[in-house]
């Protein structure tokens, strides 16, 4: 349990010392600013780009937009940004040759995995409720009166789905040598449960539903109750995974 | 846009600028101070880093960032 709290405690020292964790937030930061701003905007720009010839009726903007903007730009962007971070998670340490050093004083392989998982976690979990609190307090700001249902809810089904793909990625990290490897089979992955949700049967049980269904929460389309079993599976998913890597990394030749 | 819509924005802008602002000037400075790259080199990583915003200085920190 200690070597755990000091490998976490490096760990976290690691990604302030290599930027990664003033990307994260910068850009999380900067995504929770613009989702409001751009749905205000929009309409404005829109119209100021028209010509008076045509006539067109734009709608007013609502903070529905604003979280629009949000659950695009978390779930593209964001997720594609904390992917690449987290490519090199321990390829950058076992090709320098500093992982090493410790394995062989003793430290164990499950703390490794299991440090850098929370780790990882860790920084997501900041990140995302940086932005989902900047996002937050402009829409009160600028749309003021306007309510949305299940955003919580639909925030913590990204949040979950982001730890779902943290847990793909480590599993990568384990199976490979270098990053480009882990974001082969970690986008090969995505794209799997993106082809696998085109049969609509399926989709009740993909974790990929987490990602895609936020939207059709937040406007009430979809039922919260569906979302129960992706949920399920994901976790379980996740934890399967976890697993799996402290078990691999365990066997692996370093 | 006129500059009314503009002072509107303002409390948006500045942070938003603010952000931006901080991680090119971070990510500049390590291209200025650490002139060893993974590939490219010094003039082309400033350039990046300086006029793609946000995405230039992930990059440049997760690809083209050199050893120590």
């Amino acid at each position: 349990m200690r070597n755990y709290t000091v490998f976490l405690k490096k760990e976290i020292f690691e990604y302030t010392k290599t930027y990664k964790l003033l990307i994260m937030l910068m850009v999380f930061a900067v995504f929770g600013i613009t989702n409001p701003l751009m749905a205000k905007l929009l309409p404005e720009i829109l119209g100021s780009l028209m010509a008076d010839s045509i006539s067109m009726s734009l709608p007013e903007a609502t903070a529905f937009d604003a979280w629009t903007q949000f659950f695009k730009n978390a779930t593209q962007m964001g997720l594609i940004v904390m992917t690449i971070l987290f490519s090199s998670i321990l390829s950058w340490e076992l090709s320098k040759g500093t992982l090493i050093i410790m394995l062989t004083k003793g430290l164990s392989r499950t703390v490794v995995i299991l440090s850098k998982y929370t780790c990882m976690v860790l920084v997501w979990t900041t990140s995302i409720a940086l932005c989902f609190g900047l996002t937050y307090g402009y829409t009160v700001y600028l749309f003021p009166g306007d309510l949305t249902v299940n955003l919580l809810f639909s925030t913590f089904c990204l949040w979950l789905f982001g730890v779902f793909l943290l847990a793909v990625l480590l599993f990568a990290a384990t199976l490979t040598k270098s990053n480009y490897g882990c974001l082969l089979i970690t986008g090969t992955a995505i794209v799997v449960c993106m082809l696998v949700n085109i049969i609509p049967a399926t989709h009740r049980y993909n974790p990929i539903s987490l990602a895609t269904d936020n939207l059709g929460l937040v406007t009430n389309s979809i039922e919260v109750s569906s979302l129960y079993c992706p949920i399920l599976i994901s976790c379980l998913l996740s934890l399967f995974l976890v697993v799996l890597s402290v078990l691999i990394f365990r066997k692996k030749q370093l | 846009m006129d500059l009314a819509i503009l002072k509107e924005y303002l409390p948006f802008l500045i942070p938003l600028v603010a952000a931006q602002v901080a991680l090119g000037i971070t990510a500049l400075v390590h291209v200025l101070r650490h002139p060893h790259y993974r590939f490219g080199n010094k003039v082309m990583w400033a350039l990046i880093v300086m006029f793609v915003q946000i995405i230039g200085s992930v990059v440049y920190f997760a690809f083209g960032r050199g050893e120590e």
